[in-house]
């Protein structure tokens, strides 16, 4: 773990100490009047508000609670000979998909994502993604994106992808919260959605010290990380440059991987925490969609120096060229959307450069 | 040519010692053998097709030895004749006469170096004549430009190669041929306990395995077996009986985290490779790819604690150097770690995981160029 700055880690000293007299406060009025035990809220109640509204806090929907479904009751949709659907009552969803002879028909307990769904399916011990799944931006089915090319010769196949171990760990360790490393996976078990726990490793262990008045277990600091390793931190899940080129994957299904795409930019370096990913994201929020917002994220570097953040410091950071064409929506030209190939959905490009007119998608 | 080398000669002899005996006496002797030359060689098609017709013959016939002995007088007079080298190899090999078939397989190579099959079938004696680097060369080559692709020399090309492969410490490359008998459901007890040797990385052949060893072999064959064929479930099921039934046996959790390792299971592999070296403190290779796996992990600190207690004989240098010099630069020692991932690309300039430990460094230093040049580095060697 590396330290952004020397003036960034004395603010962040400073924050420490404050925040451990201001967290002992409310911890302590708690205790003081019997209430229910403590959790995250009791101290960083702002944040936990409003983190309950971000997307990765829905990362996986919990049963029975899934607003997505419960206004979309009855989905149905015939792909490649097969009959899909997918109905909500009471709470209670069920997928089934027939052949005209036979019918499979499961029970759905694990739903991912918040806008765009897809389903893991339980069945005979197995674990399986759904073939279809739901689109708001065609408002219905349609195949979950990677599976159209697979053919599938029999009504489990054509049920869903049978999932290897690796990826559905892989797929409830960034969804869900509450693996533990080593232990084989319990999907019943996973908490739905990423918890504070999941990236402030340790939290649970703070919480149980500060309600005793101990401060001195806090968990690593995130803010600590410089861009690169915070690109891979969040990278674990939104996948790194390193896991994507290890990994040799190519092509435009890629470009959802926001940390990867970053990294090609000429402009990422991992010093400057201008272009680390928490630079434009919050990620205890939803995710901000209007494009000026992030104007002053890009003039921070391409920006004047004198309205530039590094104008505050004694060593101001290094500014870059400015933009001739604009000032504004800098992310229009720079950052443009890419339509997956059967996503139904618009990604918006990470890799930061000056685009061609009818160029193609690079790597 | 032998025949125009004769004329000259006698044409030199004739014109410039026209009188002396022993010029007469040689002239008489080499027109003797010219005569002969050319009467033989008048004689040779009708020779040859007679010949060659009477060993399709006694090979039709089942005549096995006559057939050989037919097809060897065949290609002697007509050394270029392709079929009949291909036949004479043919009948040898289904005759274990190895040497034999290897000798005609080479003459055939000779003529038609493209000539897969015979290169195939020359692996597959030399294998049986024990000359293993050969049968190695021969049969990667051979299967690389599509031997295995007709079926029904697949099976038989494919479970060579493997063994050889895993003599020759490849365990990866053999575990790959082996992947397709599980895709395709063909099962036996051999094939399995060639698996378990690829995966418990015993570079022998089947043949060498000791009887009382033979079992847990192919116990963790069969239990890697439905991972090859993509039913992890399967295998982990079969991995946990197996793990239960041989708690100690070395190899077996390292077998289970070395097939693990591709697939983005981190987690699952660094607990596979930690019971391993709990069990086996000296395997080497396993600290190797603990460290390995805990570096990809960002487990920078504990890779650099796994190196330091690793048994130093035999460790991979450069596995070891990029894990040692990645770590040390993401624990703070940049000038180092960067100095290590270097001598590794001296050694080889396409190590990816040396190229990524650069970018890392440099980009968190902000040396942009630099980190950018080896980005860029490895995205050319990825394709």
């Amino acid at each position: 773990m590396r330290v952004v700055n020397g003036w960034l880690a004395c603010i962040w000293r400073s924050s420490v100490l404050l925040f451990a007299v201001l967290a002992a406060m409310p911890v302590a009025a708690q205790r003081a009047k019997g209430a229910a035990a403590v959790t995250c809220a009791t101290c960083h109640a702002g944040v936990v508000s409003s983190y309950a509204q971000a997307p990765m806090r829905h990362a996986i929907e919990p049963d029975g609670a899934n607003p997505q479904l419960a206004t979309h009751p009855d989905l149905k949709a015939t792909i490649g000979g097969y009959s899909y659907s997918v109905q909500t009552k009471d709470g209670k969803t069920t997928y089934s998909v027939s052949d005209g002879a036979n019918t499979i028909t499961l029970p759905v307990h694990y739903f991912f994502g918040q806008k765009t769904q897809t389903w893991v399916l339980e069945k005979d011990g197995h674990l399986y993604e759904g073939m279809v799944s739901y689109f708001p931006r065609i408002n219905g089915l349609d195949i979950t994106p990677g599976d159209q090319v697979i053919t599938p010769h029999t009504l489990e196949e054509a049920m869903g992808r049978k999932l290897p171990i690796w990826e559905s760990r892989k797929c409830f360790e960034c969804h869900g919260s509450g693996i533990e490393p080593g232990v084989p996976l319990e999907p019943a078990k996973i908490k739905p959605g990423l918890e504070c726990e999941h990236c402030h490793v340790g939290a649970q262990q703070h919480m149980e010290d500060a309600a005793k008045d101990n401060f001195k277990t806090l968990p690593p600091s995130l803010k600590k990380l410089d861009s690169e390793s915070l690109s891979n931190f969040c990278g674990q899940c939104h996948r790194s440059w390193e896991n994507v080129v290890r990994n040799r994957w190519h092509g435009i299904a890629f470009v959802r991987f926001q940390p990867y795409r970053m990294a090609l930019s000429r402009c990422f370096t991992g010093n400057d925490a201008r272009i680390g990913c928490v630079a434009c994201h919050d990620p205890h929020k939803p995710l901000v969609q209007d494009q000026k917002f992030y104007d002053s994220k890009c003039l921070a570097c391409h920006g004047e120096q004198a309205h530039s953040v590094a104008s505050m410091e004694k060593a101001p950071l290094p500014m870059m060229k400015t933009c001739p064409v604009a000032k504004e929506n800098c992310v229009s030209c720079h950052m443009p959307k890419v339509e997956l190939p059967g996503g139904h959905a618009l990604f918006t490009d990470h890799f930061i450069r000056i685009v061609k007119p009818g160029e193609a998608y690079q790597y | 040519m032998r025949f125009e080398v004769s004329i000259d000669c006698i044409v030199y002899f004739a014109q410039n010692k026209p009188n002396t005996w022993i010029t007469k006496g040689l002239l008489s002797a080499l027109l003797g053998a010219v005569l002969l030359c050319v009467g033989l060689e008048a004689q040779a098609p009708e020779l040859f097709a007679d010949v060659s017709a009477r060993a399709a013959q006694a090979r039709d016939a089942g005549n096995v030895l006559q057939a050989m002995d037919l097809y060897k007088q065949a290609t002697q007079l007509k050394p270029d004749w392709q079929e009949g080298w291909w036949n004479l190899g043919m009948l040898a090999y289904g005759a274990n006469q190895y040497p034999v078939a290897i000798g005609a397989f080479t003459h055939l190579l000779q003529i038609v170096p493209t000539a897969m099959p015979a290169m195939a079938l020359r692996g597959l004696c030399e294998f049986e004549t024990a000359a293993y680097d050969d049968a190695l060369r021969d049969l990667e080559q051979a299967v690389a430009h599509g031997a295995a692709s007709d079926p029904r020399n697949e099976q038989i090309l494919r479970f060579h190669l493997g063994q050889l492969l895993t003599r020759a410490g490849r365990y990866r490359d053999a575990l790959d041929q082996y992947e397709v008998f599980a895709r395709h459901q063909v099962e036996s007890s051999d094939l399995y306990a060639a698996i378990g040797m690829a995966g418990m990385q015993n570079a022998h052949l089947l043949s060498e395995l000791a009887a009382q060893d033979r079992a847990v072999y192919e116990a963790a064959g069969r239990a890697a077996y439905p991972l090859l064929a993509d039913d992890s479930t399967e295998s982990s099921h079969r991995f946990a009986e197996l793990f239960a039934r041989y708690p100690a046996t070395p190899n077996l959790h390292f077998f289970y985290g070395f097939l693990l390792f591709p697939h983005e299971a981190m987690d699952l592999t660094i607990d596979q490779l930690q019971r391993e070296v709990a069990i086996a403190p000296g395997n080497h290779l396993a600290y190797a790819y603990l460290a390995f796996a805990l570096m990809i992990a960002s487990r920078y600190a504990d890779a650099e604690r796994v190196l330091a207690s690793a048994p130093q004989a035999n460790v991979d240098q450069d596995i070891a150097q990029v894990v040692l010099g990645r770590s040390l630069a993401e624990n703070g020692k940049a000038e180092r770690g960067e100095e290590l991932l270097k001598q590794v690309l001296e050694r080889n300039p396409d190590n990816m995981e040396a190229h990524l430990g650069l970018v890392a460094i440099y980009s968190h230093e902000g040396r942009r160029e630099d980190a950018r040049r080896e980005r860029l580095a490895c995205l050319h060697l990825e394709k």
